[in-house]
């Protein structure tokens, strides 16, 4: 073996469950390696005992030319061998500062009571901050910063440590893109292309194809905890990938606009002014899916909240089915058939409750007969709801939590489209869920527009963007600055107009 | 452009296999788990049936502890401490802490009593005057926290008034005190508004996730207002059972009730429907430290036992109760 890192047929079961059977991954110096699979494929499970966290039931491990034993291969060990993580759930800590937060590794010095020197602390906070772009005071606490920005500082930490070590390190991603917008995305796949560059190594777990495309050098697909495919990125296309992924073929049609663009439109935003948006105007129509893109910060989310209820206008008009509404909570604005996906889970979600009261949770008025909550009715229709949104579950009496992140967004849809709402504001709708079900999230889009509804979809996935909606409108700084219909509605050119108003803006 | 998916024949057949492997393997742990549930809600009603026998068998206590007199006492006397305990849950439920339970019974005590003694009124005005307190207390309490967003408030008055009060206490209705009829029934009522209504399971919505909830269209701040209006007109309940027990009203009576309520509000979630708050979890465990705290104290123990032992049932709850979650979060992938 060379001088990588060699992950050999490594075996491990939870109870009757074959997390992952005899696998085998291989990273070369300077090599940027994809892991992908569905939700449950076991990349969580590989990654998590390469950090030391669980431990296999079998295999072997080479690090640097020599075999490694598992046996008490612990987080110690694994930093110890120059490896890296940044998971899902980044660790951080939110009552810190900025600052703290990216000297925890270890900056802070190893004597627990030896002074902290603040001053260089900071400006080397600063510095590591600008190299990421990142517009935040080091001094801030970590809590007042957005989900993306978290995200960004727990991967400055990582790639500064990774670029601090002499011998070639390990990087680990574990779908760090999920949360974050277009640009900083470039900047990571920059940053990383720059560590590996330098010899080190990078296991990336990723959702977004194209970044596969962009920035690694081999892929391993793994399917139900075994490899599928590792194959080197320049000998696939993604039609195959997505293939290798979901074992379904993929058969693309191009999309036929069915939205009703004349007569009256459903929702109707003139001047529209609130603390982040300026004088924004649009028309959505009955059967149309329109895309909204944009930076992180651009609006976008404002722009959704500000819709349905959550947050004021200060300006403005916005009629629905030509009457115009004042929405001043979400009650009202679902009241009137506006409903709002917020983009993190957690805004979403009730983990600890079932599947099944998750699904009820905006139609209990409907259960409520006679004096009591009809809980066998209710039970039987989130059983059929799971059904038709393919929400896959042992049972609708489990938690929440125990689902997979595709299977929880499909839950959190179910419970607006059952509803028969007839505005939705999706925010993110498919971020952080894996292949098959982001083409399933799509469908159930699709299908409720196609039935009547208008929907607005929020996504930093231009590709996804570009081929879910039917036009698109670009945000920045809290205005429209163009608006793209096909032909022209493809991701290069979303591309392009994003990156070309930011700079006519800041000329 | 869309991305539909067609279904090759074989990989279909491949996917729903595993598609149902998966779903076998899950039912199979959810039955593996169902020992372990079943044990888990019940376990406390067991533990107290066991403390009951094992008091019933030991030497120094078989003769007293069983008796008729000790049986009608142990369910007589938790009626005040059971209302105060489900007082307490309504604003625990959308996760507020409401440590004037104590001293809103001690003032509706006071109030009913004055009421009586002092104004002469009659026994319905005296009890809607001591419920009404509590609930004008408790709404002033919920305008804090849910709207003006403070924590939680802690209302003390001390005003000696004593009177006299019908003792329903010492009646008995089919063979059973009158007080613990009315515990059933004041237990049957909570049942009903947090299990059976919508206000119950938004309520439970907002403890989980006041942000998601509100999103939804759940009007947080009028239903967690609610709760503490409920919470205070229970206390208020209470408050009336405790001057018709106890004939008068000592201020000092009623902060003495906060402890054990709040005891038995947090060991309830580790009982019935483990994880919540919850009505019959509260209710057995109640029983859990009264039937313990009177077998102890029937066997000779000092009167220090009782606090005592309420501290300890609280450390055993809290730690229980994180316990289970953690299991419960370990077990699910």
């Amino acid at each position: 073996m060379t001088s990588g890192v060699a992950i050999r047929d490594v075996t491990k079961t939870f109870g009757a469950t074959h997390a992952l059977r005899g696998v085998d991954v291989d990273l070369a110096p300077g090599e940027v390696h994809a892991l992908l699979g569905g939700n449950g494929s076991g990349k969580s499970t590989l990654i998590k005992i390469l950090a030391g966290v669980q431990s296999p039931d079998a295999g072997q491990l080479g690090v640097g030319g020599a075999w490694r034993s598992w046996t008490g291969w612990d987080s110690e060990h694994a930093r110890a061998a120059g490896m890296r993580f940044v998971h899902q759930d980044p660790g951080l800590f939110p009552s810190l500062s900025v600052a703290e937060n990216l000297a925890a590794d270890g900056a802070l010095g190893r004597r627990a009571l030896s002074p902290i020197r603040w001053r260089a602390l900071r400006r080397r906070s600063a510095r590591l901050l600008r190299s990421f772009e990142l517009d935040v005071d080091p001094r801030a606490p970590l809590a007042a910063l957005r989900p993306a920005q978290r995200e960004m500082v727990a991967i400055a930490r990582a790639l500064h440590d990774v670029e601090e070590s002499g011998d070639a390190a390990l990087l680990v991603l574990d779908e760090p893109t999920a949360l974050l917008p277009r640009h900083e995305v470039e900047l990571l796949l920059s940053a990383i292309r720059r560590v590996a560059a330098q010899g080190h190594m990078v296991l990336y777990v990723t959702h977004r194809l194209d970044e596969v495309f962009a920035v690694t050098d081999r892929v391993t697909v793994l399917c139900n905890g075994s490899v599928a495919a590792t194959r080197p990125t320049a000998e696939l296309d993604e039609d195959t990938l997505v293939e290798l992924i979901t074992r379904r073929r993929v058969d693309r049609e191009p999309r036929t606009t069915r939205s009703r663009r004349d007569g009256q439109p459903a929702l109707a935003v003139r001047g529209l002014c609130s603390a982040r948006l300026h004088d924004v105007e649009f028309d959505l129509h009955a059967g149309e899916v329109l895309g909204l893109a944009g930076m992180g910060g651009s609006g976008r989310t404002e722009l959704l909240r500000v819709l349905c209820g959550d947050r004021r206008r200060r300006a403005g008009t916005i009629e629905l089915h030509g009457e115009p509404v004042a929405f001043r909570s979400p009650l009202e604005a679902i009241r009137r058939g506006v409903v709002y996906l917020p983009e993190d889970r957690r805004d979403s979600t009730f983990p600890d409750m079932s599947v099944d009261d998750n699904l009820a949770a905006v139609a209990l008025d409907a259960y409520w007969l006679r004096g009591r909550l009809r809980a066998r009715r209710q039970r039987r229709d989130s059983r059929e709801l799971a059904e038709r949104f393919s929400i896959v579950a042992a049972s609708v009496g489990q938690p929440l939590r125990s689902l997979s992140g595709g299977n929880q967004q499909k839950v959190v849809l179910a419970r607006w489209l059952r509803t028969q709402a007839r505005v939705l504001l999706l925010d993110e709708p498919s971020h952080g869920v894996d292949v098959g079900a982001r083409a399933d999230i799509h469908g159930l889009v699709r299908e409720a527009t196609d039935a009547g509804a208008a929907a607005i979809v929020v996504a930093s996935d231009l590709q996804e963007l570009a081929r879910v909606s039917d036009r698109v409108l670009v945000l920045r700084d809290g205005s429209i600055v163009d608006e793209l219909r096909p032909p022209r509605l493809d991701p290069t050119t979303l591309d392009d107009s994003l990156y070309r108003t930011k700079e006519r803006v800041s000329a | 452009m869309t991305i539909s998916t067609t279904l090759e024949p074989e990989p279909q057949q491949v996917a729903s296999a595993d598609a149902l492997d998966a779903a076998r393997e899950t039912g199979a742990r959810t039955r593996a788990h169902t020992a372990f549930g079943l044990l888990e809600r019940y376990g406390l009603l067991l533990f107290v049936a066991a403390v009951a026998l094992f008091f019933s068998l030991l030497p120094a206590t078989s003769s007293l502890f069983p008796s008729g007199r000790n049986v009608d006492a142990l369910l007589g006397n938790q009626t005040v401490v059971t209302i105060a305990a489900l007082a307490a849950i309504l604003p625990l439920i959308p996760n507020h802490f409401d440590v004037s339970v104590g001293s809103v019974l001690g003032l509706s005590c006071i109030g009913t009593a004055a009421a009586m003694s002092t104004y002469h009124t009659g026994l319905v005005v005296a009890i809607v005057v001591g419920v009404s307190i509590g609930a004008l207390v408790g709404a002033i309490n919920g305008a804090l926290v849910a709207y003006a967003k403070l924590n939680s408030v802690v209302v003390a008055i001390n005003t000696g008034i004593s009177g006299k009060l019908t003792n329903f206490g010492s009646l008995k209705w089919l063979g059973i005190p009158r007080p613990a009829w009315l515990l059933l029934a004041v237990c049957l009522v909570a049942w009903y508004l947090l299990d059976q209504t919508p206000l119950g399971r938004r309520l439970y919505m907002i403890g989980e996730n006041p942000h998601a909830s509100h999103l939804i269209g759940v009007r947080v701040r009028r239903l967690t207002f609610l709760s503490f209006v409920l919470a205070g007109a229970l206390a208020g309940v209470a408050g009336v059972v405790l001057c018709a027990r106890t004939g008068g009203a000592n201020p000092n009576d009623g902060p003495d009730y906060l402890f054990p309520a709040l005891v038995a509000a947090f060991l309830g979630t580790t009982a019935i429907r483990p994880g919540r708050f919850n009505v019959w979890g509260t209710l057995l465990a109640v029983f859990f430290v009264a039937v313990t705290v009177n077998g102890l104290s029937l066997s000779g123990a000092q009167p220090w036992v009782q606090p005592v032992f309420n501290g300890v049932a609280l450390i055993i709850a809290v730690a229980l109760a994180a316990l289970l979650a953690r299991r419960r979060r370990t077990a699910s992938p």
